[in-house]
């Protein structure tokens, strides 16, 4: 009955690396300050520099250091990522379960209003709000946040459904167990692998609308980011700097999502147990 | 033998001959297609209320629609009219109109055309002139017009006379919105081009040569504007698919290397701290020249422009204008003046910071995230000073917004048009967000009304200058910088930088005579 | 779901998307005459031309009327007139839309198929080598933000090697015509449209993959598997089609965001679609455009789901059944 998350990531190749890469990312996130010698927001008149043993990957148009800009950009990416992930799951916990348990009315006005936002194109309704409210850290992470719990949600109402009218659950209604109680003592425990899932899924789709509002320019132009940097880094493409400014930070953003892509392919048996059954992939 | 030298004679005499720019005269063979790389494209449909309002979209018109007086790279030259005089008692301007002129429909341009048009625009105001000087316009006979000024006006020339397109009578007498007039007789002028496509949404112009021209046939046969990026533009020039662009600064040397010709205009744009300086401490004028002293102008070209660029004066005209005064009080970069002057303010420096009654003094600072750069170079010197900064950026016309309500410490701005001083008093004493709304010095604020209307240029310089140094002695906001840009061209045609910018101060080298010649 | 259901959850899509449409960029402070007129303009705005504007985009009236004008001239067609462009709205769109259109349509296309064409082989051979190459290789792909593959895509052909066209749908004014216009237009879509299919491509494999996986353990497999049928009848006429289903139901959903989806792509190559207008479009703050596209976007999502929902009963008779 209960898929164990942890067999199946174990089982994975895939999953391992993905796990890796993330790890390695978090890991240059948090050391960030240690790993480089500049401050990411330092000017100097030293700009446009090819990589030395000074600046690792050189200079940006205003002097300032890429390597230092590139650890920096990882840490703002995981934070809106893994705060995003975690709000939306909140939400996607908070209408999905309440929708099952309550049902009724409730239940269909709830429903209505996730699949309505869904059929709506996220990017889009984003980049209009960011345009005209230029969102700041926290600000960015409740509007992502608010714009993407809807999927989630209608999977934990379906599994929470399920859940409903099983065995054990029956058995602590019958002895008293008030609705709260057995939403957070049962429901919630039991779809540990799948909140896990629909938080990396989360946590993906964040870190990638995180860095193109900034690329497109209508982020917060105070943070460290990668959208920011291979913003300003196309400006100059007809010089070589590209190589060592618009690529690292291209990359890593793209590291960063297929660890996370690799983690949730992995993951996703628990989700949909047809999948199983001898995966080596 | 005698033939020979009479040969010698004549062509060592043809450097001479006035040409488009003072060096040698290229060879006026024509060109068939001439194509000019432009980053944004579309500036709109080039008749005079559908371009818009930004410079580019004034040029792109100005190739079909000419005005009474044009410029060249050092002075006024005739176009519709050929002849003017200026008339001190009733403060008129009479000018002899050219007779052969012809509207790319055939009709007859005459001094009703002329009329018409300041007659319409008291009605249907053109967007980049305000006519409200010329009081009334007369036809004297068909080829000569009067026109009657509220009072003497000094920029006549550069803001009126050479920047109204003039309009069509038989054609606009019928048009009541103007602004949505967009047939293809809204393009019929008497310029040296005709405007042969538009696209809108790909951003590209074709004009092709109007062959009769009534200063000669134009020798580009076809002019192309297409749209490119600007960190493509050294790429297509390289391969040939454009003839002229604006570049980045970072590839002047490779592209002259290539064998390019790169000019650069005089500096007419300039970035600017705006101050609030209606809320104390700002208010005080020892704060704001502490400010000055606070901020190396040198050091911040230097790093965000990467040199491209002069440190900005605080009377506000670049130093390569004929109205800079050289005298004009620079506040060469001085912290230690700077805290001197906070402290005579009453405030005391603890640990790096000021304080006044146990107050940290800080201030805030908003500017859209184009001026991020700039923004975090000044919080960073005026931190080094002693003053707590509030960086912000925010969305531009928020900026913009707040500005204009008064609802901010400080900011960072920037305009153009800084020609003609005749700017001064619409960035001094205009209502605008973008200017400095300044009009508590009573000495300032006379000059600069006065200014407009002295027509003895050497009088005029002598206010412009102590203007300046009325400015700079109490800075209601501070020029920071001008930057400097580039143009790069394969050499083919003669281009240059208008004096004074194109019309009311276009700083582009896309003066439509050049391609005349 | 039923036919009901569906219509009511669109109205409530619609309405919602209508209102944030209309509200949002309203609330910001700022004049719109200033969004046209202000930074670089050299302009001698005299109080009679601000008086002048203000009456003509009727901005001094006030919301509830500016909204109900909004909604009644929708329903017939006038999506407005736009400041910036002065021209009418949906002129300034349907422009651009072809050029969008293309681009996405064909990668849309180019994606779809050979993401299929991926997912059947890796599906059938679910474990095997091939499998997990293409699975991990495909999965990297799609962690490539668009964007940056058509940044690095535009730098590779169109600077450094100079075969690619630098930006735009067509070379303007090459007099260019039949065969050879055709093969400039191709040329100019090229790199977007890799850029894009490139990008895109796992979706569609993932999931004709996973279902693949799921269909081939169905009865109906074996049954076909002890007829002796070929491999690729196998492969395609049985299981590939029946993995089709929610490849359709994706498309669909693709479908209705075709109008934005080529965003990020459309400002690299500075291609003149509608993805790009938009972005111009925020950047002025031109509302009547802004709205126009997303009234646009709205529908279309709605009509491609709504379309999705009619089809699928047809193509597995076992949903209809259910019910």
């Amino acid at each position: 009955m209960h898929i164990s998350l942890k067999k199946e990531l174990k089982q994975s190749h895939i999953g391992k690396a993905g796990i890796i890469i993330l790890v390695l990312v978090i890991t240059l996130a948090i050391l960030a300050p240690f790993l480089s010698r500049y401050n990411p927001g330092q000017q100097s008149t030293a700009s446009l520099l090819s990589p030395s043993g000074v600046h690792w990957l050189g200079t940006n148009q205003i002097g300032q250091d890429i390597w230092s800009q590139l650890l920096y950009g990882a840490r703002t990416s995981l934070l809106v990522g893994f705060g995003v992930g975690i709000f939306s799951l909140i939400l996607s916990v908070l209408f999905g379960i309440s929708a099952a348990l309550v049902g009724g009315l409730y239940d269909k006005i709830v429903m209505r209003i996730v699949d309505a936002f869904i059929v709506i194109p996220m990017v889009v309704v984003v980049i209009l709000v960011a345009a005209y409210i230029k969102p700041d850290l926290p600000v960015l992470i409740l509007l992502l946040a608010v714009l993407s719990w809807q999927g989630g949600a209608r999977v934990i109402r379906a599994q929470a459904l399920s859940l409903k009218e099983s065995g054990h659950i029956n058995a602590s209604r019958t002895f008293g167990a008030g609705q709260l109680y057995i939403a957070w003592r049962h429901i919630v425990p039991d779809m540990g692998p799948i909140l896990l899932v629909e938080f990396i899924y989360g946590v993906r789709r964040a870190v990638f609308m995180e860095a193109g509002l900034a690329f497109l320019g209508i982020g917060d132009p105070m943070l460290v980011s990668w959208g920011t940097m291979m913003r300003d880094a196309m400006k100059f493409s007809y010089l070589d700097v590209w190589r060592w400014w618009l690529v690292p930070a291209g990359v890593a953003l793209s590291l960063t999502i297929i660890g996370l892509t690799f983690i949730s392919h992995a993951t996703e048996s628990v989700l949909d147990p047809r999948l199983r059954g001898g995966a080596v992939a | 033998m005698p033939r020979l030298f009479l040969a010698v004679l004549v062509i060592s005499l043809l450097p001479a001959l006035p040409a488009c720019n003072d060096e040698e005269t290229p060879a006026s063979s024509p060109i068939k297609t001439y194509t000019i790389a432009d980053s944004t494209g579309d500036w709109g449909y080039p008749s005079p209320y559908a371009h818009y309002s930004r410079g580019p979209g004034y040029v792109r018109m100005s190739f079909i629609f000419e005005t009474l007086i044009w410029k060249n790279a050092t002075e006024f030259v005739p176009q519709l009219a050929r002849e003017w005089e200026y008339n001190e008692d009733d403060n008129s301007y009479t000018f002899r109109l050219q007779e052969n002129v012809k509207w790319h429909d055939g009709a007859d341009f005459t001094a009703d055309d002329v009329v018409f048009t300041f007659d319409y625009t008291k009605d249907h105001p053109f967007q980049w002139v305000d006519n409200s000087i010329v009081e009334s316009a007369a036809a004297l006979d068909r080829y000569t017009v009067i026109l009657y000024l509220n009072t003497p006006y000094a920029p006549f020339f550069q803001d009126v006379a050479g920047a109204q397109p003039i309009l069509p009578r038989h054609i606009w007498e019928n048009v009541t919105v103007p602004e949505e007039f967009l047939t293809a007789d809204a393009v019929i002028g008497t310029g040296p081009y005709k405007l042969a496509d538009y696209s809108k949404e790909h951003g590209t112009y074709l004009y092709e040569a109007n062959d009769g021209y009534y200063l000669g046939k134009p020798v580009v046969r076809e002019i192309r504007f297409v749209k490119i990026s600007l960190e493509m533009t050294p790429a297509a020039l390289k391969e040939g698919s454009v003839d002229s662009a604006s570049i980045p600064a970072e590839v002047v040397g490779d592209l002259e290397g290539a064998g390019f010709t790169v000019i650069s205009a005089p500096p007419s744009w300039n970035g600017k701290l705006t101050i609030n300086h209606q809320k104390a401490p700002l208010s005080s004028k020892e704060f704001r020249q502490a400010l000055t002293y606070a901020i190396d102008r040198e050091a911040l070209v230097q790093i965000v422009l990467r040199g491209h660029g002069l440190a900005g004066s605080p009377g506000m005209i670049p130093p390569t204008s004929v109205w800079y005064n050289p005298d004009t009080p620079q506040y060469v970069y001085n912290p230690g003046k700077a805290q001197q002057l906070i402290k005579g303010l009453g405030y005391t420096l603890e640990n790096g910071y000021f304080y006044k009654d146990g107050q940290p003094l800080t201030l805030s600072l908003i500017a859209a995230a184009d001026y991020k750069d700039v923004g975090q170079f000044i919080a960073q010197q005026l931190e080094q000073a002693g003053i707590e900064i509030e960086f912000q950026t925010l969305e531009a016309k928020t900026v913009d917004y707040k500005v204009g309500a008064w609802d901010f410490d400080l900011s960072i701005y920037g305009h153009g048009g800084l020609y003609e001083p005749s700017f001064l008093q619409r960035y001094i004493l205009g209502e605008g967000f973008n200017s400095a709304r300044y009009s508590i010095n009573d000495e300032l604020t006379q000059l600069l009304n006065e200014q407009l209307t002295e027509m003895d240029t050497d009088k005029r310089k002598d206010m412009v200058f102590r203007i300046q140094e009325l400015y700079a002695e109490d800075l209601p906001a501070l020029t920071l910088y001008y930057p400097i840009s580039y143009w790069a061209h394969d050499g083919s045609m003669p281009l240059y930088y208008t004096m004074d910018g194109i019309a009311i101060g276009v700083p582009l080298t896309l003066n439509r005579m050049c391609f005349v010649q | 779901m039923t036919i009901k259901r569906n219509l009511i959850t669109y109205g409530i899509a619609l309405i919602i998307i209508l209102v944030l449409n209309f509200i949002l960029p309203r609330i910001m402070p700022g004049d719109p005459l200033m969004a046209i007129y202000g930074d670089e303009a050299l302009v001698a705005m005299t109080p009679d031309l601000e008086a002048h504007l203000v009456e003509r985009f009727a901005l001094d009236q006030s919301l509830w009327q500016q909204f109900y004008a909004y909604i009644t001239a929708m329903f017939q067609g006038d999506l407005g007139w736009s400041y910036y462009y002065n021209s009418s709205v949906l002129q300034v769109i349907f422009a651009r839309l072809p050029w969008t259109l293309l681009v996405v349509g064909s990668s849309l296309v180019l994606s779809t198929l050979l993401g299929i064409v991926l997912g059947v082989e890796s599906g059938w051979r679910r474990g095997s080598k091939t499998d997990r190459v293409m699975l991990t290789g495909l999965m990297s792909l799609n962690g490539f933000p668009d964007f940056f593959l058509g940044l690095v895509l535009l730098i590779v052909f169109g600077v450094l090697l100079g075969i690619a066209p630098l930006s735009g749908a067509l070379t303007p004014y090459s007099g260019l015509s039949g065969l050879s216009f055709v093969l400039d237009v191709l040329k100019h879509a090229a790199l977007p449209v890799a850029a894009l299919t490139i990008a895109h491509l796992a979706g569609g494999y993932l999931l004709t993959r996973n279902t693949m996986i799921t269909v081939l353990k169905e009865p109906f497999m074996l049954t076909a598997k002890a007829k002796g049928l070929s491999q690729n009848v196998l492969k395609y006429r049985h299981a590939g089609r029946n993995s089709l289903l929610p490849v359709i139901t994706m498309t669909g959903i693709w479908l209705g965001r075709v109008v934005t989806g080529a965003l990020f792509v459309e400002l690299v190559f500075a291609y003149p679609g509608v993805g790009q207008l938009t972005y111009q479009a925020l950047l002025s703050r031109d509302y009547p455009v802004i709205q126009g596209i997303f009234l646009i976007v709205a529908i279309s999502v709605l009509i491609a789901n709504f379309a999705v929902d009619l089809l699928y009963p047809k193509l597995d008779p076992r949903v209809s059944h259910a019910h």
